[in-house]
């Protein structure tokens, strides 16, 4: 069996990618999974901090320039069932990425003999992350509640549709698509619309854009949430994609404010390993379950917990 | 298939069309506050007018399907899939009132079991100055029995005896009377206020003196 690949996303940079990262692979670990987490932030990683580690050559780099397949990269965590591999730390070697290295990376990844593998994106929407994004089985996306971070999901949401529409369309289609959103955003809009229901009024595409997409929907995971508003807000995003593109997300759920993380990352040691018994803690193995088994509903699960 | 996406309430709120009703209450609560105030999920995505107008439908959409008979209304009519039937909200509030007329309430009238006698008929209407006795003879005219009276009214036969015997010493305090003699009257197709009045002025003269 082929291992599964998870990558976790995010518009803005410090909303808690790596830190998710690590606690779904530590959480992943306690469900008696073997989990392997690549961290492919290309410029300034530290997955390896959230980790309780320093950080160690060779790193993804090797791999980047061809010098030595993934596999030989892997090293060992703290945690048991848990390995790592080390991303570009060294900036002055910035990590080159030509058009086919994310989808080979996925590609080589998943023949690792690992249940999952997670792979940790930098921020933003660079083309190599969208590549690694869209090849995954399970695609989250990261927010915290600021309005900042809710802004470049959109647009990091929108990079993504983009992106898989150039992989089906013509680049003069493409220029087409990008026209017509960008006249859809200009328009006064009244009532009820979508996206999706423009495309085909207007342009005749075909309305199946987002039906590949939606097979695997994108998890909103909301980070750092201090209040029920907090909560909420993955909700409120949802329907905003729902009316705005017509397309469906799902929302996975939200990890609370710990002043605690902040301690441990401080610390340099795995949060989910220094307090082990937290409500965070909890919430963790929760996203981790409904990635698992996307079927169950996460509120239905937290219900049966 | 037009009037449908344009007018279809279970995708302004985003449910699936068979879901119980709570999911609809909880789904437009947060419709609710996704479009009004400032959510942060909305900011560079609808404008504050484009999300006041989103807002207006989602009331729209939950004053129908919040409403049980509006909401089966409204699944009967998406049902039927006819062409250019009328969904808006005016229209299923129109037909709502049609379908489920309200009827008057009925007025609890008892059979009426007693030979009319048009002299006592006459002699009650002018009555001025109501005593026991005539309380007892008009429930005896309208065929009440002391146990049936009682059973109707409420009032133990006890007190309808005193009562009728205007004997306060085994009756409670005035207040309490009055409102055995009005319910009373009441039974008995009498003036409340007029009957009250007179018998409880009566009944006050001949309370014990303190």
């Amino acid at each position: 069996m082929s291992a599964k690949v998870w990558a976790i996303g995010a518009g803005k940079g410090g909303v808690g990618k790596s830190f998710v990262t690590a606690s779904l692979g530590i959480s992943l670990t306690k469900l008696g999974q073997s989990v392997l987490v690549i961290d492919f932030d290309l410029g300034g990683a530290n997955l390896h901090t959230h980790l309780g580690l320093d950080p160690s050559l060779p790193s993804l780099q090797s791999y980047l320039s061809g010098e030595s397949p993934l596999a030989n990269l892997i090293r060992p965590t703290p945690v048991p069932r848990l390995s790592l591999i080390q991303g570009c730390w060294d900036v002055w070697e910035h990590g080159r990425c030509t058009d086919q290295t994310a989808v080979n990376l996925v590609e080589e990844a998943r023949k690792l003999p690992y249940d999952v593998v997670l792979i940790d994106l930098g921020p933003g929407t660079g083309k190599c992350g969208l590549d690694a994004f869209s090849q995954a089985d399970q695609k989250v996306l990261v927010t915290s509640p600021e309005p900042t971070s809710v802004e470049k999901n959109y647009r990091f949401l929108e990079a993504f549709i983009l992106h898989r529409a150039s992989q089906s369309c013509s680049p003069e289609g493409l220029q087409e698509l990008k026209k017509s959103l960008q006249k859809f955003r200009a328009e006064k809009k009244k009532g009820f619309f979508s996206f999706r229901q423009h495309l085909s009024e207007t342009g005749g595409f075909s309305p199946n854009l987002f039906s590949e997409i939606l097979e695997q929907p994108v998890h909103i995971v909301v980070n750092s949430s201090r209040s029920h508003d907090d909560q909420q807000l993955g909700y409120a995003v949802r329907s905003v994609c729902k009316k705005y593109y017509d397309l469906r997300v799902n929302y996975l759920g939200a990890i609370d404010f710990d002043n605690a993380v902040w301690h441990a990352v401080r610390n340099r040691e795995p949060f989910l390993i220094a307090k082990p018994f937290t409500t965070l803690s909890g919430q963790f193995l929760n996203l981790a379950r409904s990635l698992q088994e996307p079927e169950i509903p996460f509120t239905l699960q937290r219900a049966a917990v | 298939m037009e009037v449908q996406s344009r007018y279809n309430y279970y995708d302004i709120l985003e449910v699936p069309q068979h879901c119980p009703q709570h999911d609809i209450t909880m789904a437009y609560e947060r419709a609710r506050l996704t479009y009004s105030g400032d959510n942060p999920a909305i900011y560079t995505m609808f404008s504050s007018e484009e999300a006041r107008h989103l807002l207006q439908l989602v009331e729209e959409a939950f004053s129908v399907l919040g409403n049980k008979t509006l909401r089966a209304l409204y699944d009967e009519k998406i049902g039927q899939k006819r062409v250019g039937s009328d969904l808006s909200f005016a229209a299923l509030q129109s037909e709502s009132k049609v379908v489920f007329k309200e009827t008057a309430k009925r007025v609890h009238s008892p059979k009426q079991d007693y030979k009319v006698n048009p002299d006592f008929e006459t002699e009650i209407r002018s009555c001025s100055e109501w005593t026991g006795e005539m309380l007892k003879k008009v429930r005896e005219y309208k065929n009440f029995t002391l146990e049936k009276l009682s059973d109707t009214t409420k009032v133990g036969s006890y007190y309808i005896n005193a009562i009728e015997g205007e004997d306060p010493k085994n009756l409670p305090a005035a207040v309490y009377v009055r409102g055995y003699v009005s319910q009373l009257s009441k039974v008995l197709g009498l003036d409340e206020k007029r009957v009250c009045d007179s018998y409880m002025k009566r009944f006050k003269e001949r309370l014990p003196k303190t």
